[in-house]
This record gives C-alpha cells, sequence and structure tokens, in this order.
C-alpha cells in the first residue's frame, strides 16, 4: 500500500470537501439552518468554473459557452457563481425553519440537478464538461499532486480561519444567541433574518471555490457527480466530527475520506476477491458509522484540540 | 474516565495493528518478483542497476495492468463479465511465459459507474500499483480518465465505451475494441426499418450513451418513411414511468425502441404491458442480459423483445478458436474484453518499453499491420521473436483503430425465446461502409 499516495488523496480531497463541511457547519450549528442541498453550491462552483475555463464548443459538443479565460479569474467566478446562487435560492428559503428549510433546500438542489442533467446548452447535459483545464503544467521539481494537495490545504486553512475569527468575534457570539434563543435575540436587538442571510451568503464562497478546485482535480463538471449523495456525505463527516467545532467538521471528513482511500487502496488481484470487496465495503462502512458516533473520537479530538487553546 | 480513554486507546491500537498488517500485505505484492517461466530467446534479464536501454529487455518480473470495471450497480453484471474475460486472456498471457516485462499481474477495482470513484481507483492503480495500462472503463469513467491517461501516460482502453465523446477525445492513450454508439444507432435503425413497421416510438433513458445512438436511429427509422409517434427522453430512478408511457401507449405504435438502463429498463418494460402495449421491443446493449428475463418475467418479452449490441462475427476463425478456450465468449463484450489484454501484451512485448508510453507507441501497428496475422498472444510473441511485425486479428473482429482509437464494429440483433437470448440476424462491419 503507497501511504504517501494515500496521504496525497486524503489530504487533496479532504481538504476539498472539508471546506463544504466546515461551511455546513457554519450553517447548521452556528446559524441553525439546515441545508440538505449543500451539493448545488458546490456544483455551481465546479460549473462555473468549467464554464469559464472551457474552450468555445466544437464538433459534438452542445453547450454553447466556453469563455476560455485563465483558471485564477475562474475560481474568482466560481465563489461569486456559488454566492449569487446563494443569493437568489436564500431569498425564498430563509423564511423557512427547521425541517421546511431542510425539505425546500433539498428540493432545490434536485431541481438544479434536474436543469443540468436536461440542460444542454449550459453544462452539455448528461456528458457534462469533460477535460476541464488544469491550471499547473509545470511546477518544476514539484509533483502536480503535491501542488494540487497544497492548494487544496490552504484554502481549507483559510476558510477554517475566517470561519474561527468570525465566530469568535461578536458577530459569533451574536450567532451563537440568535441560534440558542431568538427570541432573545431579537429582543436584544439583533435581526435574525438579516444575520441568517449573510451566514448563509458568506458560507456559500468557499464553498464555490472548492467546487471549483474539485472541477480541477477531477477535470469535470458532470451532474453525476453532484447527486445528493454528496450532501449526505457531507452531513455524514459533519455528524462524524461533531457539530460544535470546526476543527471537529475537518477532522470528520478527513476521518471519512481517510476510511474510503484505505478501502479502495487495497490491491485486489482477482475478480472474485474485488467483488466481494465491492459486496461488504458499504457494511463495513456502515459499521465504522456506528462504532464512531457511539464513541466519537473526532469529537474528543477537536474539544481537545480546543481545551488545549 | 480512564475506562473509556483504555477503551478509545485499545480500539485505536486495534486500527493502528489492522493498518500494519494491511501495510505488510501490500508491501509483500509490491516486492514480489517472481520470474516468469521463461525468457525470451532464452537471455537473462538484465541486472538492476542497469540503466533502461531500449535493445535490452527490461527487468523481467511483472507488469501490472489495472481492471477498472463496475462490479456494482446498474452496470455490474457488464463489469463482471468483462473482468472475467480479462482474467482468462492473462491466464493465457502468462501461460506463454509472460510478456518481456514479466508475467502480468492485475489490480482489479470496482468503480460502481461512478466517474470520480474511477479517477481515484485509476490513479491509485498508477500510483500505488505502477499500472502500465488500464483496461475496462465505462463510458463515463472514461471520458473522466482521459486528463489522467495523457498526463500520466497510461494506456486506458474500453471494451464497451461507446460514447460519442470519445470520437473527439480519444486516439492518444485513450483506446476502445468496440465501435462507437453512433454504430449502435445505425444497427438498430437498419433493424427497425426492416421489421415493415408503420410506426414507431422512442423511449430514451437521459444519459449521452442512450441517446446519441437513438438519435442516428432515429434519422435512419425517418428515413425509411416509418411514422415515429413519440420521442421521449425520461430521466432514470423513478419508481414508475407511468408519465412517459402514458403518450407513447396512446398512440399505440407497433414497436417501441426502448434504449435505457437495466433498472430503469425493467420498470418501463412491466408498465407498458401492464398498460396494454402488445408490440414489439428492440433494446439497447443494456438489457443484453440474461438477468433480463427474471428481472422483467420471461413471459412478458419472448419472442416480441429485440436486442441489438456490439458483438464479434461468430463466423471468424479466431472468435470460433475463442470460443472452444472459453466457457463465456458469447457473453457480450467478452471477445473485445479478451483482445484488449491480448493487444497490451503484445504491445508490451513489442516495444521494448515496460510502460504506458511504450504501449502508447507500438499498438496500432500491432493491431493493424502488414506483418504476421496472429491471434493469439503465444502466435504473436514468437513471431515477434522471430523478428517480425505482427498483425493481431482479435476475437471480436479485425482491430484497426481510427483516429480516435475506435474501432469499426459489427452488430448482433438477439430475440427472446423461451428465456434467453437467441442471434436472429448479424450486421457485419461492411454493412456499415460509406
Amino acid at each position: 500500500m503507497n501511504w504517501l499516495q494515500i496521504f496525497v488523496t486524503v489530504v487533496t480531497l479532504g481538504s476539498i470537501f472539508g471546506v463544504v463541511t466546515l461551511s455546513l457547519n457554519l450553517q447548521y450549528a452556528r446559524g441553525g439552518m439546515i441545508n440538505f442541498g449543500i451539493v448545488a453550491y458546490f456544483a455551481v462552483g465546479a460549473y462555473a468554473y468549467a464554464i469559464f475555463t472551457q474552450p468555445a464548443p466544437q464538433g459534438l459538443d452542445q453547450y454553447k459557452f466556453g469563455f476560455g479565460w485563465p483558471w485564477p479569474v475562474a475560481l474568482v467566478a466560481a465563489a461569486t457563481a456559488a454566492l449569487l446562487f446563494a443569493a437568489i435560492t436564500g431569498w425564498p428559503t430563509l423564511r423557512l425553519r427547521g425541517e421546511y428549510l431542510a425539505l425546500t433546500t433539498f428540493a432545490f438542489a434536485e431541481v438544479f440537478h434536474s436543469f443540468l442533467l436536461n440542460e444542454r446548452r449550459i453544462g452539455n447535459g448528461t456528458v457534462g464538461l469533460a477535460n476541464v483545464k488544469r491550471p499547473i503544467s509545470d511546477w518544476g521539481p514539484i509533483e502536480e499532486k503535491y501542488v494540487f494537495a497544497g492548494a487544496a490545504a490552504l484554502l481549507m486553512i483559510a476558510t477554517l480561519l475566517v470561519f474561527r475569527r468570525l465566530l469568535r468575534s461578536p458577530y459569533g457570539r451574536a450567532l451563537d444567541a440568535i441560534r440558542d434563543d431568538e427570541v432573545a435575540a431579537l429582543a436584544a436587538g439583533k435581526s435574525v433574518q438579516r444575520m441568517r442571510r449573510q451566514v448563509f451568503l458568506i458560507s456559500a464562497i468557499p464553498i464555490g471555490a472548492a467546487g471549483g478546485l474539485y472541477a480541477m482535480f477531477t477535470t469535470l463538471a458532470q451532474p453525476s457527480l453532484f447527486t445528493a449523495e454528496v450532501t449526505f456525505i457531507i452531513w455524514i463527516a459533519l455528524v462524524l466530527g461533531g457539530e460544535r467545532s470546526v476543527y471537529g467538521a475537518v477532522a470528520g471528513t478527513f476521518g471519512l475520506i481517510f476510511f474510503e482511500e484505505v478501502v479502495r487502496t487495497w490491491p485486489f488481484e482477482t475478480v472474485r476477491s474485488a467483488q466481494i470487496a465491492a459486496s461488504v465495503e458499504h457494511i463495513v462502512t456502515g459499521l465504522l458509522f456506528i462504532a464512531v458516533l457511539r464513541y466519537q473520537p473526532f469529537d474528543r479530538i477537536a474539544e481537545r484540540m480546543k481545551a488545549t487553546r | 474516565m480512564l475506562l473509556k480513554r483504555k477503551r478509545w486507546l485499545r480500539l485505536f491500537a486495534a486500527l493502528m495493528a489492522l493498518s500494519l498488517i494491511a501495510a505488510s500485505c501490500g508491501d509483500d505484492e509490491d516486492v514480489a518478483t517472481d520470474p516468469p517461466e521463461e525468457q525470451p530467446d532464452g537471455e537473462d534479464p538484465p541486472a538492476e542497476e542497469d540503466p533502461p536501454a531500449e535493445e535490452d529487455p527490461p527487468d523481467a518480473g511483472e507488469v501490472t495492468i489495472g481492471v477498472l470495471v463496475p462490479l456494482t450497480g446498474e452496470l455490474g453484471e457488464f463489469g463482471a463479465i468483462v473482468a472475467d474475460a480479462i482474467e482468462f486472456g492473462v491466464g493465457e498471457i502468462n501461460a506463454a511465459g509472460g510478456t518481456q516485462c514479466g508475467t502480468i499481474r492485475t489490480v482489479v477495482a470496482d468503480t460502481g459507474g461512478d466517474a470520480e470513484t474511477g479517477i481515484r481507483e485509476a490513479t491509485n492503480m498508477i500510483e500505488s500499483e505502477g499500472a502500465v495500462a488500464i483496461l475496462g472503463p465505462t463510458s463515463g469513467v472514461m471520458v473522466a480518465l482521459v486528463d489522467l491517461a495523457k498526463r500520466e501516460e497510461v494506456v486506458i482502453m474500453s471494451p464497451y465505451a461507446g460514447t460519442i465523446t470519445l470520437n473527439e477525445l480519444g486516439g492518444d492513450f485513450v483506446y476502445r475494441t468496440v465501435s462507437s454508439d453512433l454504430g449502435d444507432g445505425a444497427a438498430s435503425g437498419l433493424w427497425l426499418s426492416s421489421r415493415g413497421y408503420e410506426s414507431v416510438a422512442f423511449l430514451i433513458q437521459n444519459e449521452e450513451s442512450t441517446i446519441s445512438p437513438a438519435e442516428v436511429a432515429r434519422g435512419a427509422v425517418e428515413g425509411s418513411g416509418i411514422d415515429i409517434t413519440d420521442f421521449v427522453v425520461y430521466n432514470p430512478g423513478q419508481p414508475s414511468y407511468q408519465a412517459e408511457l402514458t403518450t407513447v401507449l396512446a398512440n399505440d405504435p407497433d414497436a417501441i425502441f426502448l434504449a435505457g438502463g437495466q433498472e430503469s429498463g425493467v420498470t418501463v418494460i412491466k408498465e407498458a404491458v401492464a398498460g396494454g402495449f402488445d408490440g414489439e421491443w428492440l433494446f439497447t446493449a443494456d438489457l443484453a442480459v440474461p438477468e433480463i428475463f427474471g428481472a422483467v418475467g420471461a413471459e412478458l418479452i419472448n419472442d416480441v423483445a429485440f436486442v441489438e449490441f456490439a458483438d464479434a462475427d461468430p463466423s471468424l476463425p479466431e472468435f470460433i478458436s475463442f470460443e472452444e478456450r472459453y466457457d463465456a465468449a458469447g457473453d457480450p463484450f467478452a471477445p473485445n474484453s479478451f483482445d484488449m489484454v491480448t493487444l497490451v501484451a503484445l504491445a508490451l512485448e513489442a516495444s521494448g518499453q515496460c510502460d504506458g508510453s511504450g504501449v502508447n507507441s507500438v499498438i496500432r501497428g500491432v493491431a493493424h499491420s502488414d506483418g504476421t496475422l496472429v491471434s493469439t498472444f503465444a502466435e504473436g510473441k514468437a513471431a515477434l521473436a522471430a523478428g517480425d511485425s505482427i498483425n493481431y486479428e482479435g476475437a471480436s473482429g479485425p482491430l484497426v483503430f481510427d483516429e480516435s482509437g475506435t474501432v469499426s464494429g459489427a452488430y448482433t440483433i438477439q430475440q427472446a425465446q423461451d428465456g434467453e437470448w437467441v442471434n436472429v440476424e448479424f450486421y457485419p462491419a461492411s454493412t456499415f461502409d460509406g
């Protein structure tokens, strides 16, 4: 087993999805908003990056827009697109609470997924956008995969630091107050609606950037990559890591990706053994989730890190 | 508290122990250096310190090929057929002494048909296992791997990825031993036009691999003057397709062309028959598996259902020979899969290099040249050892890669008879020339 390769993949994907989990943590654990459609904002970022870097359509391409812009511009466009999408979807949905908000955000994500599947002029329909531009061609002695892992880790650390700073500020305490008792916060002069919308918009920005990075990493923007399953994985990571701490969100995501990667990296040399492994993978994953939820190791690590500060 | 901490430590220790066992198992496999049964021309392998030189065979030991197929999910049955046929091919290659790079070792992984999983598994195969070629991805995974294959200079090859996207992206490091979906569309159109139908309805799953051939078939059907009552594109994963079927059945077509996956296809067929449809069906390759009879109920489709898929010419001596050696030769894409691994092994033998770029540089020449005609790895190895160039004639037919790394194909139409698929028509590749 190549542990270095596992490490690089875990850092890359763990950081990309870690950004999304951090944003969900901000929305749910601090803003009190249950977002079951978080994959849609991730997808918007990925598609925006792909569309802005993609060359103009040719041959069998069915999409109409391909701007061929440089990757830094496209990455900013990805974050901006997610922000705009959050502004559009947040306006009607954030009037709702609890399970109603959860259902509405889920519905929005499904509508968006269906749009990506059926509207070929934007994202090439079910085929999606392939060969998405990678910004890296020659980094000298550093291999591309390390650059990617570093870029993803930087984005995650930046997100973590910004969110932590935000949550430790008076603004963060106001958020906690709203989460704990809306009526009391209102009585203290805090605008619940406005603050919830702000949190929703702020958290969409890194999700969009992570989506752009994900499109770079996979070189793909396809509807099949952005199903509700991604939302559930992010939620599982959040639950595994413990929802009350930004470190827990990161630990949960990394733990989840690490487990997946270790299982997948195991070299099966016969068809039969690979078939058996494919069959039992979900069972083992489920059992591990139960064990982690029972013992909550990531939550404890996060709490310990918090306590030592 | 102390007790809990101890428990947690025990769990952690157990996990670490498991990790160590995993690492040690993997290490054993990584350093496995079993020599092949024989060296080409009886030459000794070069010493490990020697730099690789073109005229010297590389260090003989093992050469790894990744088998990346869907073993679970909607295409799981096809993935198993492909992986088994590759395993059979590898057995023959290794029985013949392996390549000059050593015996072939396979690493098998399940994609579940998912592109991201495919990328992660392929990366592992290349980075951790040193795979020189990755065989067996489905259309969506192939498209996702194009960039990786070219970047890492590893050959990827599929026996069933008909996607037309590869018509543009394929060619360099990206190959397939099956024709493009456009050929399937032409074959389906030809069949529908020849049945004497007055009206046909099209029910198409919203996938690129089903829409593209359906569009081609529609052109052929329209060209022959048949009325197309509906062309409905549906999204899979629904509990019921009554909404789509209501309009289709209202127009009472003579036949329905169903280009759908196994999950949606089964439901569509059942609901259409329950809704009163008593005409004929033409399915696409996804439903060309025996399991469909159990899933749908053989009585619903016997005699009225046909299926079209890219297939080997059963009259070819290469196919007959393959059929004699391999029990499951008749399974869809089994000959294409066998050809795929044999071609890669012959390319390794011919190139003098034990890496993906070596395979890529000679694979077209191995598949089609003016050299000695061979149909097995052993024949090819002997011809190469004699200094001849070779022309591999596969069990699935002649393999001439076009600019996009795609071969032209032949197609079979089978009919559902007494709970099994039976050949009723064969369209050789020459049918569609010009």
